[in-house]
């Protein structure tokens, strides 16, 4: 099987080549077809490639040549990063196939659109390398071409002077984000035979804790620059805004998830450390998370609030993590197993709904022009179709069953429960406070998506714009692909867990797959599998059902206890979507037949006795949303001026204009203070430029004599 | 420190015992003239004449009184020699001239009605009579009336003002609004007949030329006592009083 992930991620690097050469060799109006086309091509074989090592579970190996002073530069396709592949694949699967018909309306005449295409496949190359990189230099100069050609992707569009600021801010994260894992690695590698990954995890054992902890930091933020945690995502909205539309898919859902892949692979693969580090990862994704979600509540930009939501999903994943790296360091590895599963599943989950989410919101931006909450409504009955797959999507993130956002967040809550296995008071308290606070954000996720769904899709039109109808066969194929992988992993659980399973055993130490997915398709009471009285009881309820008709183990995911309490958590999404579906079609029967007798009558909408129901007199977005602002006011602190106009006296206003400006608190706890820092430090470095040379020739002198002094010896 | 709660307790209840006990406290109804028979026709006719609205006609030794058009000004009572006959009551809820069966609302609604009033060009005396159904004295929640923001949720539509034309959409879609086995109540003699509006190119000239109205609670403005009455009638809990209303034709 190794042979056939070699062949197939050989070819995919000529797919890749080929999309670049037929790129910049075709026209303008073949561009976009060729995109889609190679980028169909490779990223299908990615997925391949990915599922053969996620289905055998044997890992792919090659050298490649060496490189003077680095070492041999070696490829490693490992269950770790076979599942990052399978993310990236299936998102670059639905964007290859959704820019087609969106490349033309996006980018201005001004820009070629076959340079896109070059960028757009080098990008694709450079993902992949990251993911398959099994040396420090090698991954990391994948990883300096992944920085570089996100900012030359983010910047192809360049209409507005806003875009520009947001590349650059980007770039500058990204650089001060690679310096940081260079130091990691450099730390890492002082003691090492060779810069290979092996070697690194084998000098790791070999460090000390402060080491090991520098390592941890500089790795953490250093990639948590690129997964979006607090305090170094500020760039993300930012960016995230400005990025053309049909872009910032693979922003939200592949390089946004090479920050987790960096943070597993560096913090959780090479190095094991004490659990202090875990509950570093545990607060700081709280702490995202809920930040990341009160910005996405109350933001009126589709694209801005999908940003704000994505450093909310990319907390509540790192915040698995760290309660994955407290378990394992603790000793507990079944716990540790769920809650990797859980943030590994959560990882996927996000990408391919955040991909939904944003092409929706490309799609919607197409169609209308605009982006702003405000001015949409009424899409539902342009878009019909749209609808429903952005219904989906929505459903999706704000985690309602029978999608596959449910049961990421159900796990990681349940993995946070698990802290009762812990024996520190303390950090159990942690777990305590983490969990409540990831509570509070899945809550208010669900008030952030009815606010986008039923500003944008429901309701009447409140801006001024057309609709512009636009026959676009391929991007609903995407849209809908992606809304039935959503339902698919929302309800397959118990087969998605064994492949996760792959990547989860060797870094946990346990597997999720014996302790999550019960064998009850198997289980009989002489087989031992399960006590039978258990299996008995399981049984009489119906956990059976199925067992002949379909493969794996089970339909039932459920942590067993002991004996006096046999189960910890249960769930099952795939007889749940059954059981719903039949109580909805008895629902709507027994309604159906009560009604049958009476006449419906079919008015025109209450709308207050008013003649005509204006736009502005409808519920806005900014009106859902305020309670969300005025509750959370001590974190948003905005700064609220109001401009009354008077005519005669006080009591007659004309006019009261509120204008609330707010600062991100990022911004405002973190980047002003290191800049208001910098401006003093050079504020006070200046002082010394005076201009005058005989005390530059004396700095000279003086720096000179120290330098001798300080190596006499040597 | 407030005591209102050891004064409310000292105070007892101070609301109306209707509709268990008649309600005697004095000026809660401006009272009413009822059909009179008088010695003479001349007596009848100067009754007839002194009626500034026309709710009083003669009819021989007869004068009929038409309570959807009488505004209580008591000249019929106290500016002529020979008074009409009085009534202090306040129960005056009657039916539309046509209908014959009281519609009242099913026994589901006899503990709970919730009321949807519009004002359709009112003055403002019924509408304030109408608030004082909520306050302590009336207090008609005890009585299990309430009432509603919205027609989705209503049972009964209450009217009140004459239908100015630009109320009439409005008026019609909020009986549209409201789900069946709802009833509408014409409250005021301008929301019967138009009252001292009348029917012009303005005003539709009451309620009933735009709805069907089941119930019709005449004065001008009628004690919130007259409403009470109404509400109690359209849920069952009182009778409709036997007015003799002018015989067809003899006017």
């Amino acid at each position: 099987m190794a042979s056939v992930t070699g062949a197939s991620l050989v070819l995919f690097f000529l797919a890749c080549a080929g999309g670049i050469l037929l790129s910049a060799l075709s026209g303008r109006k073949r561009a976009p077809l060729v995109i889609a086309i190679a980028g169909t091509l490779s990223s299908l074989l990615m997925v391949f490639a990915a599922a053969t090592v996620l289905v055998t579970g044997q890992s792919y190996e090659a050298a490649l040549w060496t490189l003077n002073g680095f070492g041999r530069l070696t490829l490693r396709l490992d269950p770790l990063s076979a599942i990052f592949l399978l993310a990236a694949g299936i998102v670059y699967f639905s964007v290859s196939i959704f820019v087609r018909n969106f490349i033309k309306d996006q980018l201005d005449d001004a820009y070629p659109t076959h340079r896109y295409g070059v960028l757009y496949f080098a990008l694709m190359a450079s993902v992949v390398l990251i993911l398959v990189a099994s040396d420090a230099p090698l991954f990391l100069i994948s990883w300096e071409c992944m920085s570089i050609l996100c900012f030359l992707l983010l910047n192809y569009d360049l209409r507005q002077q806003s875009d520009k600021t947001a590349g650059y801010i980007m770039l500058a994260m990204s650089e001060a984000g690679f310096l940081a894992v260079v130091v990691a690695f450099l730390v890492l590698g002082r003691t090492a035979a060779d810069l290979s990954f092996s070697a690194l995890s084998a000098a790791a054992a070999g460090l000390s804790p402060q080491a090991l902890w520098s390592v941890f930091l500089l790795g953490f933020f250093g990639f948590g620059v690129k997964a979006g945690l607090v305090p170094v995502n500020f760039w993300l909205p930012r960016s995230y805004t400005a990025a053309p539309s049909i872009f910032i898919p693979v922003f939200a859902g592949v390089t946004l998830n090479l920050g987790f892949y960096g943070i597993l692979r560096l913090n959780a693969d090479l190095i094991h450390t004490g659990y202090g580090t875990g509950v570093l990862a545990l607060v700081v994704g709280s702490i995202t998370a809920l930040v990341g979600i009160l910005y996405a509540t109350t933001d009126n930009d589709m694209k801005t609030m999908l940003a704000h939501s994505s450093i909310e999903n990319a907390g509540i994943i790192v915040a698995g993590l760290g309660a994955f790296l407290i378990y394992r360091a603790s000793g507990h590895p079944v716990a540790a197993a769920i809650a990797l599963s859980a943030a590994l599943y959560h990882m996927l989950n996000h990408s391919i709904y955040k991909t939904l989410l944003f092409q929706g919101t490309a799609y919607v931006e197409a169609e209308t022009g605009t982006r702003d909450m405000d001015q949409l409504g009424g899409l539902s009955r342009l878009l019909p179709g749209l609808s429903i797959i952005f219904l989906v999507g929505c459903l999706a993130i704000s985690a309602v069953p029978p999608f596959n956002g449910f049961v990421s967040e159900w796990m990681t809550l349940q993995a946070l429960l698990r802290s009762a296995v812990l024996s520190s008071t303390s950090i159990r308290i942690v777990f305590a406070l983490c969990g409540a606070s990831l509570a509070l954000t899945a809550a208010l996720a669900v008030t952030c998506f009815v606010k986008v769904y039923a500003m944008s899709f429901l309701g009447i039109r409140r801006g001024t714009w057309e609709p512009r109808l636009h026959a676009r066969a391929g991007a609903r194929f995407s849209l809908g692909f992606l809304a039935a992988v959503c339902l698919l992993l929302g309800t397959l659980p118990t087969y998605v867990l064994p492949v996760l399973n792959r990547t989860v055993e060797p870094l946990a130490g346990a597997s999720v797959t014996t302790s999550l997915v019960q064998p009850f398709f198997t289980a009989t009471a002489e087989n031992g599998q399960l006590p039978p009285a258990f299996l008995q009881d399981f049984h009489n309820l119906g956990a059976q059902s199925g067992k002949g008709l379909l493969p794996g183990r089970g339909l039932v995911v459920l942590l067993r206890g002991l004996e006096a309490n046999p189960v910890v958590f249960a769930m099952s999404p795939s007889y749940s979507v059954i059981a719903l579906a039949v109580l909805l079609l008895l629902a709507w029967f027994v309604v159906t037949r009560l009604t049958r007798r009476s006449a419906v009558a079919r008015r025109a909408l209450w709308a207050g006795g008013i003649p005509r129901l204006l736009p502005q007199m409808t519920y806005t977005a900014t009106g859902f949303s305020n309670p969300v602002r005025v509750v959370f006011q001590a974190i948003f602190q905005p700064n609220i001026t109001e401009d009354t106009r008077q005519t005669v006296a006080v009591h007659f206003r004309t006019a009261i204009h509120r204008q609330r400006e707010e600062t991100h608190v990022v911004d405002r706890l973190f980047l002003e203070p290191v800049g208001a820092a910098m401006q003093w430090i050079a504020g006070f470095l200046a002082g010394m430029h005076h201009g005058r040379l005989n005390a530059y020739v004396t700095y000279v002198l003086a720096f000179f004599l120290l330098i001798l002094f300080l190596y006499r010896g040597t | 420190m407030s005591f209102w709660f050891w004064h409310g307790l000292r105070r007892g209840i101070q609301s109306t015992r209707y509709p268990r006990r008649a309600e005697a406290a004095p000026g809660v109804s401006p009272g009413c003239p009822v059909n009179t028979e008088f010695e003479s026709d001349d007596e009848a006719q100067r009754a007839a004449a002194i009626c500034p609205v026309d709710a009083i006609i003669a009819h021989g030794r007869s004068a009929f009184v038409d309570l959807g058009k009488c505004v209580h000004c008591q000249r019929c009572h106290l500016c002529i020699p020979t008074p009409m006959n009085w009534d202090a009551g306040y129960e005056w809820t009657r039916l539309p001239a046509k209908q014959i069966e009281c519609a009242i609302l099913p026994s589901a609604f006899s503990k709970s009605m919730h009321i949807m009033v519009v004002d359709a060009g009112d003055c403002g005396a019924c509408l304030h009579e109408v608030k004082q159904l909520n306050n302590p004295l009336y207090n008609m929640h005890r009585l299990g009336f309430f009432f509603t923001a919205t027609p989705r949720t209503a049972d009964l539509l209450l009217i009140v003002g004459p239908v100015s034309e630009n109320m009439r959409g409005p008026l019609l879609k909020t009986w549209e609004a409201m789900p069946t086995t709802r009833r509408v109540m014409a409250v005021g003699s301008c929301a019967i007949t138009g009252g001292v509006f009348g029917h012009n190119f303005m005003c539709a000239g009451g309620a009933g030329s735009v709805l069907p109205v089941d119930f019709e609670v005449p004065g001008n403005p009628p004690p919130p006592l007259a409403i009470l009455h109404g509400l109690l009638v359209a849920t069952g809990r009182k009778s409709v009083t036997k007015n003799e209303l002018v015989p067809e034709g003899r006017s």
